[in-house]
């Protein structure tokens, strides 16, 4: 599970300069401003606008040739890898598959991440240090490794709690899809966590000191004051776990080997990485494409559905 | 300013990279099969080659040795469908792709309709070969065309039956020699607890193994169309045959090659496996606590007294598309699977089991393997080498078949369909991949 950064928003060059415009340092501070972001600006149009723009390029080519092993030649396709996109049942399977997922799994782990930041932050805990890393130690683990971990322990025959494991398969294509959520809430949920935490923290104590003069309880802070005004964190991390749960790859692809649930297509990234090794790369980046801008729109409907509640 | 033009220039630069790249990207299908040609080059030459046998870099070692003036620099990655042929595509795509790489003789065709070999049937190292190598191997490399040789065939996985000769002897029950007898066999051990094997969902080339035995034929090529047949009367027989012991749950439905599937076989819960020539080495490391324990017999038949086998695996090397000396690949791809010195090392490594004829009659496979409680067992792949149909054909999206079925196969595991229906869902799959990629299909 990858986050993004929603955006990046570079300083804005224009009105600095216009500040200074007329001044004889004019000319030096533009080019100071352009040596200062092209390092960003460099980087950004290599590994970000320029791989995006060759997918979509990629996406609206197709192949033909002459005869059984005639030469391929790409050629301009339209919008026919969309079509194909669109008719494709087994990719929108796995589209519906993650959107279950992540319905479940994400509330499940902001919730953890929720109640675990509060319990930090409460005046009644001891050894807040130890279990602040105690519960951001997963998030260190890299996923693939965490997912191997995770396999051995859910093995019928391997696991160290076989006693379990071999009564109830957690690998089995009824559970499989839940096992995964565990791990991804086992790695993720620390990350959250610290983020809401952090929001904790900027507080300000005079509003506590207010609301204990006002004769308000831990409980009654922690509902009325210490939740409402973090929510602007809480929306943040659900916008990174629904980028995330869309873009699942690593978990469902190592489990695989522990696995015989996990089809080729289980998420819309695998079936992505399987189409691109037929190798069909129109196709696969026609996918990437139509990924993106879900990801896109439902981060947009979650953040306009949100952000009027929350920044209110 | 001037700083901001180096910028834009750049810039220009970079997206230009791109966009040529891209050109050559798709361009790259001109010169298909021009093999008029074949010089040795000039001087002293390099290539680099990639392949995931074990202990290839020794043998690599060993022709570097003995050629000063082609230095081969050897590279390794994971085994081909999990991630090299991925590797390759991309390469070949990019432009830089090794200059040889180890092939499948099921991957050939795919690599062949991506433009992705070199024919070397103009390189003399490679004129008269044809004789050295076991007769089917060479249909695979050549696809019957006409002055063409794409790879050289590397080693074959002719498929006999291992089984646990100690645990048959001990229950009373006949080691099968037919399907049938597999089956009722099947049941019994099941009585014991333990299982007469592992169906591998993932291993579709195992299955195909399997009808390849039964004389089916998955895909057929005219020169002008491809024929696409995963549903017909004999892989039918075969689902349907697998299907009941999964049905019955005499077979179990670990993940193949992983650790739960080794333990499996160490803790003795695996009765026998189908498996090909270099699976002999994989039980010996997989389930070392049994040593001593097994013996191989020929597969089950299909009717009593027959004598069909089927093959799974077996690689080429090829010389791949963009190599500016073919002739040097060649040369070196002759002696890598032709060498007496070199496929000895690579048996003794890698466990190849190689397609060079004269290789049968290599030290290590003419001696009682002590695995094996000192069975001479390649007496019975040898045996088993010599009765695999040779006309055999892969289709040309050979990953993506596979991908579908194993889907399909693991749906079936969990319950939900059953094999034939995976097939019969492969078969759509691969007629619209071959479409998809205007690739002509009856």
């Amino acid at each position: 599970m990858t986050t993004t950064s929603l955006e990046t928003t570079a300083p804005t060059t224009g009105s600095l300069s216009s500040k200074r415009r007329g001044r004889p340092g004019g000319l030096s501070l533009r080019r100071a401003v352009v040596v200062f972001v092209a390092p960003f600006g460099v980087l950004y149009a290599l590994f970000y606008v320029i791989p995006i723009a060759f997918a979509i390029y990629q996406s609206l080519l197709t192949v033909k040739r002459e005869g059984t092993f005639g030469a391929a030649q790409q050629v301009f396709g339209g919008l026919s890898q969309y079509i194909l996109v669109f008719q494709d049942g087994a990719f929108w399977g796995s589209v519906g598959r993650v959107l279950v997922f992540g319905i479940v799994q994400v509330p499940v782990m902001l919730f953890l991440a929720l109640l675990f930041a509060l319990l930090l932050d409460s005046p009644l805990l001891r050894g807040k240090k130890f279990f602040r890393l105690a519960f951001f130690a997963p998030y260190a683990v890299p996923g693939v490794i965490a997912a191997i971990m995770w396999g051995f322990l859910y093995s019928p025959s391997l696991s160290p709690f076989s006693a379990l494991t071999s009564s109830v398969n957690f690998l089995s294509a009824d559970l499989v899809l839940w096992s995964i959520a565990n791990i991804v809430t086992w790695v993720y949920v620390g990350y959250n966590m610290l983020i809401i935490y952090s929001s904790l923290l900027a507080i300000p104590q005079e509003i506590y000191e207010a609301a204990k003069l006002d004769g308000a309880n831990n409980w009654q802070i922690a509902v009325g004051i210490k939740i409402p005004l973090v929510t602007p964190a809480i929306i943040l991390t659900a916008v990174f776990s629904i980028i995330g749960t869309l873009q699942l790859l690593a978990e469902p692809q190592t489990l695989r080997s522990f696995s015989s649930a996990i089809s080729s297509t289980y998420t819309p990234n695998l079936a992505v990485y399987t189409t691109a090794s037929i190798p069909n790369y129109s196709l696969a980046a026609a996918f990437s494409v139509v990924l993106a801008l879900a990801t896109f729109i439902l981060s947009f409907v979650f953040l306009k559905l949100t952000q009027r509640r929350a920044f209110a | 300013m001037k700083t901001q033009s180096k910028m834009v220039a750049a810039a220009v630069a970079v997206v230009t990279a791109f966009a040529l790249s891209a050109c050559t990207g798709s361009s790259g299908g001109d010169s298909s099969t021009a093999s008029s040609s074949c010089a040795p080059s000039s001087g002293k030459v390099d290539l680099t080659f990639t392949t995931w046998v074990p202990g290839m870099d020794k043998v690599v070692d060993l022709w570097n040795q003995k050629n000063p003036d082609i230095q081969v620099k050897f590279q390794t990655g994971p085994s081909g469908n999990a991630g090299t042929y991925q590797n390759f595509f991309n390469q070949i795509k990019a432009g830089n792709a090794p200059d040889l790489g180890q092939v499948e003789y099921d991957a050939l065709p795919n690599f062949r309709v991506q433009d992705g070999l070199t024919n070397i049937a103009a390189c003399t190292p490679v004129s008269g070969a044809q004789d050295k190598f076991v007769d089917w191997t060479w249909k695979q490399v050549t696809f019957d065309e006409k002055d063409a040789v794409y790879a050289v065939p590397q080693d074959t996985g002719p498929i006999a039956m291992f089984y646990r000769k100690d645990l048959f002897d001990a229950a009373g029950i006949p080691v099968p020699t037919t399907w049938d007898e597999y089956a009722k066999d099947a049941a019994l051990i099941k009585a014991q607890g333990s299982y007469i094997t592992n169906f591998p969902k993932t291993d579709v080339n195992w299955f195909a193994g399997m009808v390849w035995q039964n004389g089916g034929q998955w895909f057929k090529n005219d020169g002008n169309d491809w024929t696409v047949d995963l549903t017909g009367d004999k892989s039918t027989q075969v689902a349907d045959y697998w299907q009941k012991l999964i049905d019955n749950g005499e077979v179990s439905k670990l993940a193949s090659f992983s650790d739960e599937w080794n333990k499996s076989f160490n803790d003795g819960q695996q009765w026998t496996w189908i498996s090909a020539v270099w699976g002999a080495s994989t039980l010996e490391t997989g389930a070392p606590d049994t040593l001593g324990k097994w013996a191989v017999a020929p597969m089950p038949q299909w009717k009593s007294g027959g004598d069909q086998a089927g093959d799974w695996g077996g690689s080429s090397t090829a010389v791949l598309k963009g190599s500016k000396h073919p002739y040097e690949a060649a040369k070196f791809a002759m002696w890598l699977n032709s060498d007496p010195e070199a496929l000895a090392l690579e048996n003794k490594l890698g466990g190849l089991y190689p397609a060079a004829k004269a290789g049968a009659d290599l030290d290590a496979f003419t001696s009682g393997q002590e695995f094996y409680g000192g069975q001479k067992i390649y007496d019975v792949f040898k045996e088993a080498s010599s009765q695999v149909n040779p006309d055999f054909t892969w289709g040309p999206t050979m990953t993506q078949t596979y991908t579908d079925v194993s889907d399909g196969f693991g749906s079936a595991l969990g319950g939900s369909g059953t094999l034939t229906d995976a097939l019969k869902t492969g078969q759509q799959k691969t007629i619209d991949a071959l479409k998809a990629q205007s690739i002509p299909v009856k």
